[in-house]
């Protein structure tokens, strides 16, 4: 073999995937062939990710669990101070206060209702973390595994409320998941990593 | 790899948000039991029913304190990020200041400073920890330094009948002079 690799691109045996040569280009004198190789070769199905020794490749549960509850929380607060926004107008225009004591009234009502609202819906998040994350340890991670820890967490959550609404609470956990999962389902294949 | 295990910035507000409501919610479930078990009247009934009340009224209250704990803190965390250019534990210390001053804004200014300091404190003692146990388990993975120990093949010294270099003099022959 001349020198000629210095100047041409790398390639394995004889053009053997049916490319066409790669265009040749003007190239500086001195060259590493390391650094001089068809990039057409390098084609990947899937984009690869390094993950350390011993990892599982996807995040777990129990990674996800630390956002969702954050983001339960924070949507809890926002939607709960909406609604005491608006709940806090009206009690305060239908008990005819103005000024100061209307500001402080309304601040109560924001403050209060918002964070009734987020401890609500952050304490049924941490139950849904907790039974999903025990249940991916005892059985393989899967669809299933939502759709029961909503159920369980719907059961839980209301399981001093008396049997109908015990029985109603984890009817509407499981009505919630399933529909979670069906859309996950019907959507992308990527998506249903991340439930 | 605490840098690398963590999200990044602005998503780091929601995920610590949520683990201090996580740890709030079942730490305080634990605490208002045995509280709520204690204050209840006489009889194993009426303490578990008195443990489960208290659970239910107080833990998610004291959850959503520390989830404003925490979501306070990660945002002045990430704000000095951003100001400061840098990641240090001079960052957690400030930020633990500003959260216990924020918090205590409406109790006056006494209060204010003594929870400031109070939060300062507290996130330099973890983070003081967080570097002991960085240098203590960084000390196992030292190389052993070569200096330190006779060499195993003493044929790397060299061949001992020739003195190929020696201070001082040269050996004296003895053969040739006679």
């Amino acid at each position: 073999m001349s020198d000629d690799y210095l100047s041409k691109p790398l390639s394995i045996g004889d053009n053997d995937l049916g490319l066409a040569p790669a265009p040749r280009q003007t190239i500086p004198k001195f060259q590493s062939p390391y650094l001089n190789y068809d990039t057409r070769y390098m084609r990947q199905a899937q984009p690869e990710f390094i993950f350390p020794e011993g990892a599982s490749k996807q995040r777990g549960r129990f990674e996800l669990a630390f956002s969702q509850i954050g983001s339960a929380v924070m949507i809890g607060a926002g939607i709960g101070g909406a609604a005491g926004l608006y709940n806090g107008m009206r009690a305060t225009s239908l008990a005819n206060q103005t000024g100061k004591l209307r500001r402080t009234q309304m601040l109560n009502h924001i403050m209060k209702q918002g964070a009734g609202t987020a401890n609500t819906l952050g304490t049924i998040a941490v139950m849904y973390s907790l039974f999903g994350v025990i249940l991916s340890q005892v059985r393989e991670d899967d669809e299933i595994n939502t759709v029961i820890a909503g159920t369980a967490s719907g059961l839980f959550y209301k399981s001093t409320a008396g049997l109908r609404k015990c029985a109603i609470g984890g009817g509407l956990g499981l009505a919630i998941s399933s529909a979670w999962v069906l859309y996950n389902l019907s959507g992308s294949k990527f998506n249903k990593n991340y439930m | 790899m605490e840098e690398y295990s963590r999200e990044p910035c602005p998503y780091r507000i929601v995920d610590d948000c949520g683990g201090a409501f996580a740890m709030g919610c079942i730490g305080g479930g634990v605490f208002q039991a045995i509280k709520g078990f204690r204050n209840a009247p006489s009889g194993l009934q009426r303490r578990f029913i008195g443990s489960i009340t208290s659970i239910k009224a107080r833990s998610p209250i004291i959850a959503g304190n520390f989830a404003v704990w925490g979501g306070m803190f990660s945002t002045i965390d990430c704000t000095l990020v951003h100001f400061r250019k840098k990641e240090d534990p001079w960052n957690s210390i400030i930020s633990g200041a500003a959260t216990g001053g924020i918090l205590a804004a409406r109790n006056g200014v006494g209060a204010m400073a003594g929870s400031a300091i109070i939060g300062g404190v507290l996130l330099a003692l973890i983070e003081g920890v967080g570097i002991l146990f960085t240098r203590l388990s960084a000390e196992q993975f030292k190389n052993p330094s070569p200096h330190d120990q006779p060499p195993q093949d003493p044929s790397v010294l060299g061949d001992p009948n020739k003195a190929g270099f020696s201070f001082g003099q040269a050996p004296p022959s003895y053969q040739k002079d006679r």
